[in-house]
């Protein structure tokens, strides 16, 4: 339905409302007398109505989650170790809340129904019934019990430390984009912080350039990450608080400027699986913001590619050095020419947006 | 504030005089401005909550409806938008930032203008005392304050959407550094300062009524009123005022250190930033301290819109199925728990903020165990309906819709509330569904099932039952049209906040949906209107109202239709029983008000009077001893 329809539609269902309305304004103000709902039973009327509503309502819930299934990322299988457990978990938590969901909404609606009021019947005085209680008390403690014990030990494994080896990338963001660095062949990234961003000379990250360790770190645009490796990614902010999230991941954590925070997941489906497995050629993983942060904030798009290992490797070694392209930026042949070759140059494009901006 | 202190005992001084011979008083002593304006009657501040209520709500929802334009048809421009908003809205079609604004407006306005101040203060303020059997609040001139600090509060942060820079745009959350830096958005301007005052003097004037709404609760109680015969609905609003006592000023706190971040340049919430082609010299500052100190109101502050919504509720369901509520007892320890458990969950908002993970493990723990209060206040609700006497009324439509939301609304919490489960569903809008079905949706509910319920003893009039019934489908059907689709969208990842969801692509095949909850939000908010027609004409056309319409039990029905200043003309009746002695076997009529001794209740032809019940007219008896012996 594109945009047009469906406001056609609604203005169909408001002017059935305004006629409905305005009809029974006119039966209440003026036609008392010849009123055609006067000998409707209001009890029986909308006690009917609320077991259509539940009817209804079942049906169009059932109904749309079959139809919107297909879309539902978090129902398809997480494309991370600890995202997979993560749907197991979501998957019994599913269960338990629509079997509790329906089963009340089915009594609540089918008793307003049953037990609408009709002349010469009386309630039953039924104030307390403590062995009840004690039923409904202790068996959702039990099962949130379980639900609790379940989510301790599966949030601690993923809260804890990285593995040892694991590949290294730390995502920076501000508004509104993100900025991937790795740090490089010696795997230690170099000394940054805010007071050295100096954006007419591209450095937005903020390397000290006094650190050595920082000279072979690259400053990238996508992540790339190999496929069954641990990665531990880092997350900065220069600006205001934003969110690093990787929904096919179920990856997600807050940017905080001041305090770097760090999420690690392992990869397990690549790019182009699962390319073959949406049968969408043009599919890639994204990362988003999703943490308020400012008119761009629903712009923060950030592609990730999920590749083999030897794919992996020789991306990174096409990779130049950011201290290398900020020398030639910087250096003696400041000009246009300086251009270094190949991806990279897709690091000078972003420096000279930088620089725009 | 000395002075207003010994305002304050004068007012408290005057009402004790009023005492008991009281036929004729109020109406005469004030002209126009003391009865009507700056009245100390807690009727007429609980109309004036009321009316600022319904105004500030038809802001806020009506805001909500432009953004929802927005949200669905981004391509679509649309001459409203334009005509509206004028600069905000160029080509028809919303800014960016100005999108953020109006959605962090309406949240503000909902949760505290409409749903807090709009919620609790009306019904606050009309139902204690007159439930608990008491002339006025404690302090009527405090009570007033309440109020003015409420309306400067709402007239300064209406303000603050006329202001160049636009109203504040960071979030009803306003999490710094968003908010503390000019430069970071337009919203973060004079808009942002606006709404920091504006919001200083509605804790001041939460505070004002609070403190109120406990110390009437616990000092003026007629005789026999003991806290086991209260009614749900004041435990409600007493336990509600005690959560607000306690947490707003935190709040206070962290929004007096963020003006100073703002305003003298102190570094609590803010340390190394870079912005806008400048560094700023904070450091040290943590914007995680501002979450913590946000979300220990902001937690407690969900549980003081639903609880009265909830107490309100209690109290309809059991008058309109003419059964007593089950396990009264129960529903009390439910809401003490969950008033409780409240202060102890803040940090279920922010797993994934960078907080430490073990706090995680024990914020999870507190929070799954405010589902087990939860869980006994649904299964309660089921219990009193049945085998009762149901009469579809319109106060009882919206408090079985409350129970239907707060269940379908309530059980996402069990997800949120998992910190594993959050990392994917954090800011999407599953919350959003959460937390509009559980506390937005239920709360509004429990708002309309206490109009139309204490309408007739508010204006003396009934309000129109079929209006209502028309308004109540309309509305019920939206919202589950409106906030159900939501759950599917925040399953398929679709970030909240979001201007537009083109930029991704695992987001943008939702737009049909949001095309459809649009139309729905669009339906829900025009059904409003019918409310508005009912609720203001039925002030000056209704059928008058009969002493007691809902054959309820509560005290407030022993009051003259339109009960004057001081609001029983003569003694104020003494209490016999609890209030929920509906279709009591042998009993003739199926209520039984509370303030009728036991010497006097007429059983029914034949009953065994002497066998069954117990010896009469001792006003300390409990009414559980009664259905022991029942039993």
């Amino acid at each position: 339905m594109d945009g047009t329809t469906l406001i056609s539609v609604a203005q169909v269902f408001l002017g059935i409302i305004l006629l409905l309305v305005s009809l029974n304004l006119y039966l209440i103000l003026r036609l008392k007398e010849i009123d055609p709902f006067g000998s409707w039973n209001p009890n029986k009327i909308n006690a009917g109505l609320f077991m259509v509503f539940l009817v209804g309502g079942l049906i169009a819930a059932y109904a749309s989650t079959q139809a919107w299934s297909e879309h539902l990322i978090f129902f398809q299988p997480a494309v991370s170790e600890h995202g997979l457990e993560i749907d197991r978990m979501m998957r019994n938590t599913m269960g338990i809340a629509l079997f509790v969901t329906v089963l009340t909404n089915i009594l609540l609606f089918y008793y307003a129904w049953r037990y609408q009021a009709k002349p010469g019947r009386k309630a039953l005085y039924y104030p307390h019934n403590n062995r009840l209680e004690v039923v409904w008390t202790v068996v959702p403690a039990v099962v949130l019990t379980l639900l609790v014990f379940d989510g301790v030990g599966v949030w601690h494994n993923i809260m804890d430390e990285a593995p040892e080896d694991s590949i290294q990338i730390e995502v920076n963001g501000k508004q509104f984009d993100w900025t991937v660095r790795y740090p490089g062949a010696d795997m230690e990234y170099g000394e940054t912080h805010v007071s050295f961003i100096d954006e007419i000379s591209t450095n937005t990250l903020g390397f000290n350039f006094e650190d050595k360790r920082g000279h072979d770190d690259l400053v990238v645009r996508e992540i790339h990450v190999p496929v069954n490796k641990d990665v531990n990614m880092t997350i900065r902010s220069r600006d205001v608080l934003h969110s690093a999230t990787l929904a096919h991941f179920r990856v997600k954590m807050d940017a905080v400027p001041g305090m770097p925070t760090s999420f690690h997941f392992k990869p397990l489906v690549t790019t182009a699986e699962m390319r073959q497995r949406t049968g969408n050629p043009d599919f890639n993983y994204e990362m988003s913001c999703q943490q308020i942060c400012g008119g761009g904030h629903w712009n923060m798009r950030l592609v990730v590619v999920v590749e083999s290992e030897a794919e992996y490797n020789a991306w990174i070694a096409q990779q130049q050095p950011f201290y290398a392209q900020w020398q030639e930026m910087n250096g003696a042949n400041n000009t246009a020419e300086a251009q270094p070759e190949g991806a990279s140059s897709d690091a000078v494009a972003i420096a000279s947006i930088a620089t725009a901006q | 504030m000395s002075d207003a202190t010994s305002h304050a005992t004068t007012g408290a001084g005057t009402l004790s005089a009023v005492g008991h011979h009281d036929d004729h008083h109020g109406h005469h002593h004030g002209n126009f401005w003391t009865t009507y304006v700056f009245s100390t009657d807690h009727k007429v501040i609980a109309k004036q909550f009321l009316i600022t209520g319904i105004i500030m709500a038809i802001i806020g929802i009506g805001m909500s409806t432009l953004f929802r334009l927005q949200l669905a048809f981004p391509d679509t421009s649309f001459a409203i938008l334009e005509a509206l908003l004028g600069k905000w809205a160029p080509d028809g079609k919303l800014d960016p930032n100005f999108y953020l604004s109006l959605v962090t407006m309406h949240g503000t306005f909902m949760v505290f203008f409409v749903l807090t101040a709009g919620l609790s203060g009306t019904f606050s303020n009309f139902l204690i005392p007159l439930q608990i059997g008491a002339r006025d609040m404690a302090s009527g001139f405090m009570n007033m304050l309440s109020y003015w600090f409420f309306f400067a509060s709402s007239v300064i942060m209406v303000s603050s959407l006329f202001v160049e820079t636009g109203p504040a745009g960071g979030g009803w959350t306003i999490y710094p550094p968003l908010s503390a830096l000019p430069q970071a958005m337009p919203g973060s301007g004079m808009g942002m300062t606006l709404w920091l005052v504006a919001m200083t003097l509605f804790i001041a004037s939460s505070l004002l009524g609070s403190i109120n709404y406990i110390t009437t609760v616990m000092n003026l109680r007629t005789q026999g009123m003991t806290f086991d015969r209260l009614p749900l609905t004041i435990w409600a609003f007493f336990l509600t005022a005690v959560i607000g006592v306690l947490s707003f000023p935190v709040l206070f706190s962290a929004a007096l250190l963020l003006m100073f971040d703002r305003l003298l340049g102190t570094s609590f919430y803010l340390s190394d930033i870079f912005i806008g082609g400048e560094l700023l010299h904070y450091q040290g500052g943590s914007p995680i301290l501002f979450q913590h100190l946000f979300w220990f109101l902001g937690h407690p502050e969900v549980y003081i819109v639903l609880l009265p919504a909830l107490g309100i509720s209690s109290e309809v369901i059991s008058v309109h199925a003419r059964k007593p509520i089950f396990g009264y007892k129960a529903m009390i320890g439910s809401m003490v728990g969950i008033a409780f458990l409240s202060f102890i969950v803040w940090a279920h908002h922010m797993f994934v903020t960078g907080m430490n993970p073990f706090l995680g493990t024990v914020f999870m723990l507190f929070t799954l165990v405010i589902a087990v209060p939860s869980a006994i206040k649904a299964f309660n609700y089921i219990t009193t309906l049945w085998k009762g006497n149901i009469r579809f009324t319109p106060p009882m439509l919206f408090a079985i819709g409350l129970v239907s939301l707060f269940i379908t609304g309530g059980i996402t919490g069990i997800f949120l509330g998992n910190a594993a489960l959050d990392i994917p569903l954090h800011d999407t809008y599953f919350v959003t569904a959460h937390f509009h079905l559980v506390m937005g949706s239920a709360s509004a509910f429990g708002l309309f099932a206490g109009v139309y319920h204490w309408f007739p003893k508010m204006f003396g009039r009934m309000m129109n039952k079929r209006l209502g019934y028309i308004h109540f489908w309309l509305t019920f059907t939206s919202l589950y049209l409106v906030f159900f689709p939501m759950h599917f969208m925040g399953l398929g990842g679709v970030a909240r906040h979001y201007w537009s969801q083109s930029a991704f692509t695992f987001m943008e095949v939702f737009m049909p949906l949001q095309g459809f909850i649009t139309i729905a939000a669009i339906i829900g908010f025009f059904g409003q209107f019918i409310f508005l027609y009912n609720f203001f004409s039925s002030i000056f056309i209704g059928k008058k109202a009969s002493l007691n319409p809902w054959q309820a039990n509560t005290l407030e029905w022993t009051t003259p239709r339109v009960p004057g200043h001081g609001n029983w003309p003569g003694d104020i009746p003494h209490v016999y029983r609890w209030p929920y002695d509906y279709s009591k076997p042998g009993v003739k009529e199926d209520y039984l008000p509370q303030h009728i001794p036991d010497a006097e209740i007429e059983y029914e032809e034949g009953f065994p009077k002497p066998a069954t019940m117990p010896t009469p007219a001792t006003p300390a008896q409990k009414p559980e001893v009664k259905e022991e012996a029942e039993d």
